[in-house]
């Protein structure tokens, strides 16, 4: 790797020696050192008014000379300068010297207020203004009306008749529960009152039923009741108690009140 | 010999646009002695729209109930409500033990005549033997003494009839009543 690169040294060195071998000195006499000074403005502070943009310059303002923006700005005055040449190159060296800065003129600028309220623009006026009139003749005054939200007062009615409509249900006494003596005597008087067997008896319930009065009987095996359906006449009747049984053979029912103990 | 014991059922229905209540007294074998009842009332529209939601209560408190207690006679044993009607509040006299049945779910209690107290102003009691017991629930106005006696009561009661059911026979007497007037 050294090796090409020590070769490509020496061909390249070998390039330049033909290229310039073959050139012819020319002596070139030096211009005498002048001294060239360019004196420079002195920057000074323009004093503008109100909120007027500082000046400022730019090549690119050109562009913008006949914009409203670019009017308001001074624009960049550049200068071409053309220099010695390759001639000057190398044998001498051209000192500017500057001006130190001058002191400017200072004035005050005096901010002025921001408007206190934006200016609306583009309202449009209406066409034309309405204008008020009087109404001569006033309203009637509405008549007060009184209605008494109150709710009239009810008359209790006696219905007595509506309520014996309905069927009353008379629920079965225990009989276990009565003392035997007195079940058999009931017992007793049921044979007595249906002239049946007591052998074909069985006993539904004993129930406590108005002696008068009764107009209709129904009995509800499903809850040991029997449903009675009353006239006014049972209200006043004593009760007595009133044993239902059933015939074993044909299964009809068989009713009779008996004798309270 | 005691007198016997009279029960008072009250029950105020809507029926349609139209109120009306009942109030059934009953011996112990729920036999009716007493039935009365007031005249449908229809509210207007404008008497809906000025009493609201407390139009109800008015009427069945106010209207109704004390229309119809003055109808009783001599004050019954037991004055027996809907629980509806005693959870809406009960202004009525307080001579006489007010308090509403209900039938339970509830297992039954060991025996017949047993008492179960599950509040202040709530038992149950067991009427009939395997039967669900009747829940038992008294007005603000009934104390402890009132409550036990009042018990005695229902048990006697409730050895001969169903103590729910007249509330029932009540509906559907106030119901015939409105169809009737229809």
């Amino acid at each position: 790797m050294f090796g090409r690169m020590k070769d490509a040294m020496t061909d390249a060195a070998e390039t330049l020696r033909r290229a310039f071998a073959g050139l012819t000195v020319v002596e070139v006499v030096p211009e005498p050192f002048a001294f060239a000074c360019h004196g420079a403005a002195s920057l000074a502070a323009e004093t503008r008014e109100g909120l007027q943009p500082p000046v400022t310059g730019c090549a690119e303002m050109r562009l913008l000379r006949n914009a409203v923006e670019g009017k308001a700005l001074a624009p960049l005055r550049a200068e071409l300068r053309a220099e010695a040449g390759w001639a000057r190159w190398g044998a001498e060296a051209e000192v500017v010297r500057m001006t130190p800065l001058a002191g400017g003129q200072v004035a005050r600028l005096a901010v002025p207020p921001l408007p206190r309220k934006a200016q609306v623009l583009g309202r449009l006026e209406p066409p034309a203004r309405p204008l008020p009139r009087r109404l001569s003749e006033p309203l009637p005054k509405p008549d007060v009306r009184r209605m008494a939200p109150g709710l009239r007062l009810v008359e209790a009615q006696a219905g007595l008749d509506v309520m014996l409509a309905i069927a009353v249900p008379i629920r079965g006494e225990d009989i276990q529960h009565l003392p035997k003596g007195m079940w058999m005597r009931y017992s007793l008087q049921l044979v007595r009152g249906t002239g049946e067997n007591v052998r074909n008896l069985e006993v539904i319930g004993l129930f406590r039923l108005p002696r008068k009065g009764v107009a209709d009987l129904r009995h509800d095996p499903g809850q040991s009741r029997i449903l009675v359906r009353l006239e006014a006449s049972a209200l006043r009747s004593p009760r007595a108690p009133f044993i239902l049984a059933r015939r074993k053979d044909d299964g009809s029912l068989l009713s009779c009140f008996v004798e309270d103990a | 010999m005691a007198d016997p014991i009279k029960l008072a059922y009250f029950m105020a229905v809507k029926e349609g646009a139209s109120y009306l209540g009942g109030l059934l007294v009953t011996d112990t074998s729920g036999i009716p002695l007493d039935f009365r009842y007031t005249e449908p009332i229809t509210p207007t529209r404008l008497q809906s729209i000025l009493y609201g939601k407390s139009l109800e209560p008015h009427l069945k408190e106010e209207v109704i109930q004390k229309t119809l207690l003055k109808e009783l006679k001599t004050p019954p044993d037991l004055f027996i409500l809907s629980a509806t009607e005693l959870a809406g509040g009960w202004s009525g006299d307080a001579k006489y033990p007010v308090l509403a049945v209900q039938k339970s779910q509830e297992a039954p209690l060991a025996k017949v005549g047993d008492a179960f107290r599950a509040g202040p102003r709530e038992l149950l009691l067991q009427l009939a033997e395997g039967a669900a017991p009747l829940r038992v629930m008294f007005a603000a106005s009934v104390d402890a003494v009132a409550q036990e006696q009042a018990v005695v009561k229902l048990l006697e009661a409730g050895y001969h009839m169903d103590l729910a059911e007249p509330l029932e026979r009540v509906t559907a007497a106030l119901q015939s009543l409105v169809v009737q007037g229809s």
